[in-house]
């Protein structure tokens, strides 16, 4: 009996100590008794999958083919011209902000400019470009502070130096919306810069779907007019 | 006659029984303590392969989640972002585009980079719910539950770790009782909102137009009641007002 329970107060101790608290950081994937039900093998989003040749589960669609879900693009052949979900398909306006080369001006006409879109662009533009651009679009966005680099003296002569400080001024590349030139863009110059970027500004067609980008120009437009 | 057992036989039963009885008291309380995903997962935090950090970007920079996870209201999934985000803010020229943390995205982004391998970065998995149950992010986000209800403050994680056990018990609790984790659907994202943050006329003129009923009988209802303004009230009109009925039945999850 006294054996026993010195070698129990020897496990319990060893297992107080082993244990840790609950809550307490760890960073082995948690345990899992019975794992064949809790991971099957199927494709899952974003995993990795050994049933394809280059190891991801995610696939891009064969081509000529459209996911479950979108809908066929706007073609001579007929389609349908407007939807929530779709990035970026056919080669119409809607599609594109083009028109044969040129940026298009104006709304593409399925699209209703209604006081729904506005919103919907105001908080998409909060979510995708204020980190840049800033709520006004004045380009002054909380990254501009961490971005790009102020000049450093070097081997450069004072006047140059001066120069350059003065040139930099703390106002970030992150292009000035309210800036005249880019008053001046057409609605589909706007949304060619969403979906393709420009020169620093990356492209927002992986995040923002077309309605969704469509959305922001109004919006866009709304806070150039009430900055006139 | 002699004694065919000895004297100390008399107390082998009971001395069998205290020994079973201490081990099986350690076992429950063992059992008791770590076989619950409030023990095996509350605090996995994985190493990433870029050290990338939410309390900076989140927090600090006070971008949206939805900037990077795009499609958590539209999807049962929510996405990582991929390299390319990344690199709009950290390509060549911008925000810290030198740091050696950054080395994997410019191998992912870079081609002119001379170890560039154009795979994508391998992000472990911290949240996952077995795959015998159905969760699905944007019923959720879409229906007032804010982020924080099921991952806690990451916009104040370094590192990103698992917060809540999100057990079958976790999401029945919040299922059976939801009203003090709604919230209004423009603050699903603003893991720090407070009741008291919220405009209080403009929450109910807002119901009221839903309610398709007169704000100020709205008003002193509450006021007749006794109801303090704050996170129970504001749910519970939520889910009147906007019907939100969480299913508890086993088929709505185990489908
Ligand atoms: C990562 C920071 C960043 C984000 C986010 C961002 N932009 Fe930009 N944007 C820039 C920079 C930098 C420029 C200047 C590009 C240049 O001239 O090289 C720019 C330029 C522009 C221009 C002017 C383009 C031109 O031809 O001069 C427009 C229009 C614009 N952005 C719109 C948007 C919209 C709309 C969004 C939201 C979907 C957005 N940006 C998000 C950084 C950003
Ligand atoms: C909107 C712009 C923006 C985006 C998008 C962004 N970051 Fe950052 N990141 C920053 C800023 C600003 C800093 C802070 C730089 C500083 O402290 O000077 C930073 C810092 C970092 C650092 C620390 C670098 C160091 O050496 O201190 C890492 C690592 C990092 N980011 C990773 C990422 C990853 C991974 C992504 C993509 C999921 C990402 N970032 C997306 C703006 C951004
Ligand atoms: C700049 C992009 C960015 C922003 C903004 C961002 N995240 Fe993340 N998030 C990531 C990346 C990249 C990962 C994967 C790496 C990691 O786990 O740290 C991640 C991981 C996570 C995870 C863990 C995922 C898992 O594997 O289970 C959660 C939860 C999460 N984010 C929630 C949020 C919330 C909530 C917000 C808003 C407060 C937010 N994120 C904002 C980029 C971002
Ligand atoms: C009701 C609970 C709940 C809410 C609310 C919620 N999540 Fe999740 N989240 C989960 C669960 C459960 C998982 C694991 C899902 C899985 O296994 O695919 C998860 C997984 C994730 C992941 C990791 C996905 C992956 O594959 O790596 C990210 C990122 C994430 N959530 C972000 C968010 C963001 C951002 C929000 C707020 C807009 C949010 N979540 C709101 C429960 C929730
Ligand atoms: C903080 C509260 C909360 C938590 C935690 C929570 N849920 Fe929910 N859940 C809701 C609400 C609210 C709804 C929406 C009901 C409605 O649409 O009327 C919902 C709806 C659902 C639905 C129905 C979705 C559909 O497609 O109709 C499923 C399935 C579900 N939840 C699963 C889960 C699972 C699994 C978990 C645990 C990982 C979980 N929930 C945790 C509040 C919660
Ligand atoms: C709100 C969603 C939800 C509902 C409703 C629900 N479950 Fe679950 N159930 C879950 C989740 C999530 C898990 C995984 C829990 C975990 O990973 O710890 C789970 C796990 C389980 C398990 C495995 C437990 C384990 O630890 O291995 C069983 C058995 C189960 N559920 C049975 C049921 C039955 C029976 C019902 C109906 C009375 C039911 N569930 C209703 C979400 C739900």
């Amino acid at each position: 009996m006294r054996w026993f329970f010195l070698v129990f107060a020897f496990l319990v101790i060893t297992m107080i100590i082993g244990l840790r608290g609950r809550g307490e950081k760890f960073s082995k994937p948690p345990f899992e008794l019975f794992p064949d039900m809790d991971r099957q093998y199927k494709v899952k989003f974003q995993k990795p999958s050994h049933f394809f040749e280059n190891g991801m589960g995610s696939r891009k669609p064969v081509e000529g083919t459209i996911p479950m879900g979108f809908h066929p693009p706007l073609t001579k052949e007929g389609g349908v011209p407007t939807s929530d979900l779709d990035f970026s398909y056919g080669d119409d306006y809607y599609n594109t902000g083009l028109f044969g080369d040129l940026y298009g001006k104006g709304f593409p006409k399925d699209l209703e400019v209604n006081e729904e879109l506005l919103k919907r662009g105001e908080q998409r533009y909060q979510i995708n470009c204020v980190p840049c651009h800033g709520e006004s679009g004045n380009g002054k966005g909380i990254v501009s502070k961490y971005w790009g680099f102020p000049p450093v003296q070097g081997d450069k002569s004072d006047e140059e130096f001066r120069k350059e400080w003065d040139a930099f001024n703390g106002i970030p590349p992150s292009a000035n919306l309210l800036d005249p030139r880019v008053m001046a863009f057409p609605e589909g110059q706007i949304f060619w810069t969403i979906t393709h970027g420009k020169g620093l500004m990356g492209s927002y067609r992986g995040t923002v779907n077309v309605k969704d980008r469509w959305a922001i120009v109004a919006y866009v437009k709304a806070l150039q007019a009430a900055s006139k | 006659m002699g004694n065919t057992f000895p004297k100390w036989t008399n107390w082998i039963a009971i001395k069998v029984l205290i020994c079973l009885g201490a081990l099986g008291t350690a076992v429950i309380a063992l059992a008791w303590y770590s076989w619950t995903p409030k023990y095996t997962r509350v605090g996995y935090m994985p190493q990433q392969p870029i050290p990338f950090d939410h309390s900076l970007h989140a927090g600090q920079l006070g971008m949206d989640c939805r900037y990077c996870h795009s499609f958590v209201e539209s999807s049962s999934h929510s996405n990582l972002p991929n390299a390319e985000l990344c690199w709009n803010c950290h390509g060549p020229g911008k925000v810290k585009s030198d740091s050696p943390r950054l080395e994997l995205l410019r191998q992912a982004m870079d081609p002119n980079y001379e170890n560039y391998t154009g795979e994508p970065i391998q992000w472990v998995q911290i949240h996952e719910t077995p795959d015998y149950a159905y969760f699905n992010h944007s019923a959720h986000v879409n229906r007032g539950v804010s982020c924080v209800e099921c991952h806690g403050r990451v916009d104040q994680m370094p590192v990103v770790y698992h917060a809540k056990p999100l057990s079958m018990s976790f999401c029945l609790d919040c299922h059976r009782n939801p009203d003090k984790s709604l919230r209004p659907l423009d603050e699903i994202t603003n893991l720090d909102w407070e009741a008291e943050d919220e405009d209080r006329d403009e929450f109910y003129s807002q119901l009221a137009l839903v309610k398709g009923v007169d704000k100020d009988a709205l008003v002193s209802a509450d006021e007749e009641e006794g109801l303090e303004w704050g996170k129970e009230l504001i749910g519970k009109h939520i889910r009147e007002g906007w019907a939100v009925n969480p299913p508890q039945d086993c088929a709505a999850c185990h489908r």
